[in-house]
C-alpha cells in the first residue's frame, strides 16, 4: 500500500530524513519509534503532503501511484489521513462543519452524493460516545481551547468519521489519560482491516498493548535503523535508544 | 481646490423634485453644500478617500438634465424575498410604495415639511438636503414585533444617476425596533448614492441596527448614520460593505444619556479596486456609559480600506467604559489597510482601550483543513469567513446573521475568483 524507498526531505535547508525506506503493506499495523527530533513527524508530515518540506531524492508510492505529485486534499481524498502531533485550533470554524466537509469531500471525490445533515448526525454521535466526548464537541470551534487529551480524541474523530484506507497517527497516545487511550485504541481497532494500513508513531509501549503492531520500526537521525516485530519495542523500553545506535553504527 | 457643483443647475434640479414644501430644506442644503463644496483629500476626515470622481458623476448628471432611472422591480423583489419584515424601499431616491408596506403603520411615512428636519449639516448633507426627493420619516412610539427594512434599491441602466436617502427616526420612551438598512444597485453606468440616517433614541429605548451594503461594484456612496442616545438607552449595530467601487460610512453616536450603551460592529470585503472606508465617532457627554467597538476588514488585490475610529470622552463623563478595536485580513500583498483608532479624553474616571492588527491567514490552519480533503479555495474562504464570523455573529437580528455570513462568503468568492486566487 505504501512503499517509500530511499527518502531525503529536507525543511529550511537542513536534511531531515536520509534515506528512508518503509513498506507498509494493507491490513498491517506498523509502529514508529525513535528519540525526538530524529524525523518522525517529519515522515509523517511527508506523506500528508506539507508543503515546507522538501523531497530532495527518493520515491514514495501509494498504492501504486506517485504520492509526492498529490496536493494535501488530493492524498486525503484518495484515502490518507493524518493525526497531527499537535493539532490545529481553528477559532471560528466549528468541529461538526469541518467534520461534515471533510466527508463530503471525500464523498464528492469518490462520485457520492453529499451527507444526509441526519444521517452525519447520527454517525458523528455514534462515533463520539464510542470516543467517550461529548456531542456538545460538535458545537465547538475545532481544537479551540481543548485540552491535549480533547484534541487527540478529536483527531481520531475525525479518522473515524474519514475511515481512511492508510493512517498516520503522530504520538496520539501522548498526553492522553488511560481511559481516553484504551477508547482511542479502540478507536484504532476498529479501523484494522484487511484493506487498511495504520502506521503508528509512538514512544511508549504502553499503546502497542493495545494495539498490537505487526512490525515496529526505530527511526534515528532519519533513518530506520532497525526492524521487528512487536518484541522490539519492549526490548527498546528495556535498553532505550543508545542500544539501537550503537548497534546502528556497529 | 474644491469639487464644486454648479449651484444654478442644483436650483433647478431641486424645483422639478416632488414635494415643493420642502424648498426651504433644499435652499438650505443649496447654501451649506455651496459653501463647503465636496470635501477634498486636503480635508483630515477625507484624508484617502477622494471624491472627485463622484463629484464629477454628479456633474455630469446635473448637466444631462438630472435623469431618473427606472427602479429595478427584480432587484426589490429579489432583496425581498425570503425576510420577514415591514419593507421600506427606496429606489433612486423615490419611495416605492407599491414595496413598502411599512407606510402603513403609524408614524411612518414620506415627510413633507422641511421644519421636521433638523438643518443640513456639512457638505453631504447639504448635498442631500439639496436633493432629497422623498425623505422618510419614521417615529416608534409602540415596539414593532417584524424588523423594519430599509431597502436601497438603486439602478442605472440607462445613463449616470446619483440618488439621495434620508432617513429620520425616532425611537419612543421605552420602545424598541429592529431595523434593517439593505443597500443593493444594478446597471452598468456609474452610479452615487449619499445616504443619511439619523437616529433619536429616547430614554430607554432601544435599536437593534444592521446594515448591508452589498453595491454594484461600478458604483459608490457615501452614506452617514447619525445616532443620539438618551438616558440608558440602547444601540446594538452591525454593518457590512461588501460592495461598490467607493464605499464610505460615517458612524456618529452621541452619548448623550447616563446608562445608554452601544455597540458597533462591522466587517468590510473588498477586492481589485474597491476602496471602503469607515469612519467612526463616539462621543460619550456623559457617564457611566459603554461603547463597544470591533471592525474586521478582508481585502484581496488592490483593494484599499481604511477604518478611522474616534472616541472622545468629554470633561465630566465619568464611569465611560469605551473599547475599539479593527483586525484586517490580507489575502495578498497588494492590499492596503490604513487603521488609526484616535482616543480623546477629558474625563478623569475611564476606561478606555482600543488596538488594530493587520495580519494573513494562518498557512498552519489552511494545511490542516488541506490534509482533511478540502480544497485549498474552500479552505481559505472557510478561515475567512471564520475571521469574519467573530463580528457576523454579534448581528444584533439574529435572523439576519446566516444572510450576512453567506454574503460574505459569496463576494469572497467573486473576489477570489477575480483574482485568480
Ligand atoms: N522548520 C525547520 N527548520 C529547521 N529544522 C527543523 C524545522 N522543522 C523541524 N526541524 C528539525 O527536524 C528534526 C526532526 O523533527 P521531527 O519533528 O520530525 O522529530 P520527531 O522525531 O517527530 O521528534 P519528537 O519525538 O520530539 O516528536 C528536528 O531536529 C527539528 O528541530
Ligand atoms: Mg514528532
Amino acid at each position: 500500500m505504501l512503499d517509500i524507498k530511499d527518502l531525503h526531505a529536507a525543511i529550511g535547508g537542513n536534511e531531515i530524513l536520509r534515506g528512508l525506506s518503509l513498506a507498509v503493506g494493507a491490513g498491517e499495523v506498523h509502529a514508529i519509534m525513535g528519540p525526538n527530533g530524529s524525523g518522525k513527524s517529519t515522515l509523517a508530515q511527508v506523506i500528508a503532503g506539507h508543503e515546507d518540506y522538501e523531497v530532495t531524492s527518493g520515491s514514495v508510492q501509494y498504492e501504486g501511484r506517485d504520492l509526492l505529485e498529490l496536493a494535501p486534499e488530493e492524498r486525503a481524498r484518495e484515502g490518507i489521513f493524518l493525526g497531527f502531533q499537535y493539532p490545529v485550533e481553528i477559532p471560528g470554524v466549528n468541529n461538526a462543519y469541518l467534520l461534515k466537509a471533510a466527508v463530503n469531500a471525500k464523498r464528492q471525490h469518490e462520485g457520492k452524493d453529499e451527507i444526509d445533515a441526519f444521517e452525519f448526525l447520527k454517525l458523528a454521535r455514534e462515533k463520539m460516545a464510542a470516543l467517550g466526548m461529548d456531542p456538545k464537541f460538535l458545537n465547538r470551534g475545532v481544537n479551540e481551547g481543548f485540552s491535549g487529551g480533547e484534541k487527540k480524541r478529536n483527531e481520531i474523530l475525525q479518522m473515524a468519521m474519514l475511515e481512511p484506507k492508510l493512517a498516520v497517527l503522530d504520538e496520539t497516545d501522548s498526553g492522553l489519560d488511560i481511559d481516553a487511550l484504551k477508547a482511542v485504541a479502540e478507536g484504532v481497532n476498529a479501523l484494522r482491516s484487511p484493506e487498511r494500513a495504520i502506521v503508528l508513531v509512538t514512544h511508549y509501549q504502553r499503546l502497542l498493548d493495545y494495539i498490537e503492531p505487526d512490525r515496529v520500526h526505530v527511526l534515528s537521525e532519519g533513518r530506520i535503523v532497525r526492524s521487528g516485530d512487536k518484541s522490539l519495542a519492549l526490548e527498546l523500553e528495556e535498553k532505550g535508544y543508545e542500544w539501537v545506535r550503537e548497534a546502528a553504527n556497529a | 481646490m474644491m469639487h464644486e457643483l454648479p449651484v444654478d443647475r442644483l436650483a433647478e434640479t431641486a424645483a422639478a423634485l416632488p414635494h415643493a414644501s420642502l424648498a426651504g430644506l433644499r435652499e438650505a442644503g443649496r447654501t451649506v453644500l455651496a459653501r463647503q463644496g465636496f470635501p477634498t483629500t486636503k480635508v483630515e476626515d477625507w484624508k484617502y478617500t477622494d471624491l472627485g470622481g463622484v463629484a464629477a458623476l454628479s456633474r455630469a448628471w446635473l448637466a444631462a438634465g438630472a435623469p431618473v432611472d427606472e427602479p429595478d422591480t427584480e432587484l426589490v423583489r429579489r432583496a425581498q424575498a425570503g425576510l420577514d419584515a415591514h419593507w421600506i424601499v427606496i429606489a433612486n431616491g423615490s419611495v416605492l410604495e407599491a414595496f413598502s408596506d411599512a407606510l402603513a403603520l403609524p408614524g411612518i411615512g414620506v415627510a413633507t415639511d422641511a421644519s421636521e428636519f433638523p438643518k443640513p449639516h456639512g457638505a453631504l448633507g447639504g448635498l442631500n438636503a439639496a436633493l432629497v426627493r422623498d425623505p422618510v420619516r419614521i417615529r416608534v412610539s409602540e415596539s414593532l414585533t417584524k424588523p423594519l427594512a430599509l431597502l436601497v434599491a438603486d439602478s442605472a441602466t440607462a445613463s449616470a444617476v446619483t440618488a439621495q436617502v434620508r432617513v429620520n427616526l425616532a425611537v419612543d420612551r421605552g420602545a424598541a425596533v429592529q431595523v434593517f438598512e439593505h443597500q443593493v444597485s444594478s446597471g452598468d453606468e456609474g452610479h452615487y448614492s449619499n445616504v443619511l440616517v439619523e437616529l433619536d433614541l429616547a430614554a430607554d429605548s432601544r435599536c437593534d441596527y444592521v446594515r448591508l451594503q452589498q453595491r454594484a461594484t461600478a458604483h459608490s456612496q457615501t452614506a452617514r448614520l447619525d445616532v443620539r442616545l438618551d438616558r440608558d438607552a440602547r444601540f446594538d449595530y452591525f454593518g457590512a460593505d461588501l460592495g461598490g467601487r467607493l464605499a464610505r460610512h460615517d458612524l456618529a453616536v452621541d452619548i448623550a444619556g447616563r446608562g445608554a450603551s452601544a455597540t458597533l460592529n462591522g466587517v468590510y470585503v473588498a477586492g481589485p479596486g474597491q476602496h471602503v472606508d469607515n469612519h467612526t465617532r463616539t462621543d460619550h457627554r456623559v457617564g457611566p456609559a459603554t461603547s463597544r467597538q470591533e471592525y474586521r476588514g478582508v481585502l484581496a488585490g488592490r483593494a484599499r480600506a481604511v477604518w478611522n475610529g474616534k472616541a472622545i470622552v468629554h470633561a465630566g463623563a465619568d464611569g465611560t467604559d469605551a473599547e475599539q478595536a479593527n483586525h484586517n485580513l490580507l489575502l495578498t500583498e497588494q492590499a492596503e489597510v490604513d487603521a488609526k483608532p484616535e482616543l480623546e479624553i477629558y474625563a478623569d474616571d475611564v476606561k478606555c482601550a482600543h488596538g488594530t492588527t493587520v495580519g494573513h491567514l494562518d498557512e498552519r490552519a489552511l494545511y490542516y483543513l488541506r490534509t482533511r480533503g478540502i480544497g485549498r479555495q474552500r479552505a481559505r474562504r472557510i478561515l475567512t469567513r471564520a475571521f469574519a464570523a467573530t463580528v457576523v455573529d454579534s448581528a444584533p437580528i439574529a435572523g439576519l446573521r446566516e444572510t450576512i455570513g453567506d454574503a460574505v462568503e459569496a463576494r469572497l468568492r467573486d473576489i477570489m475568483a477575480e483574482i485568480g486566487a
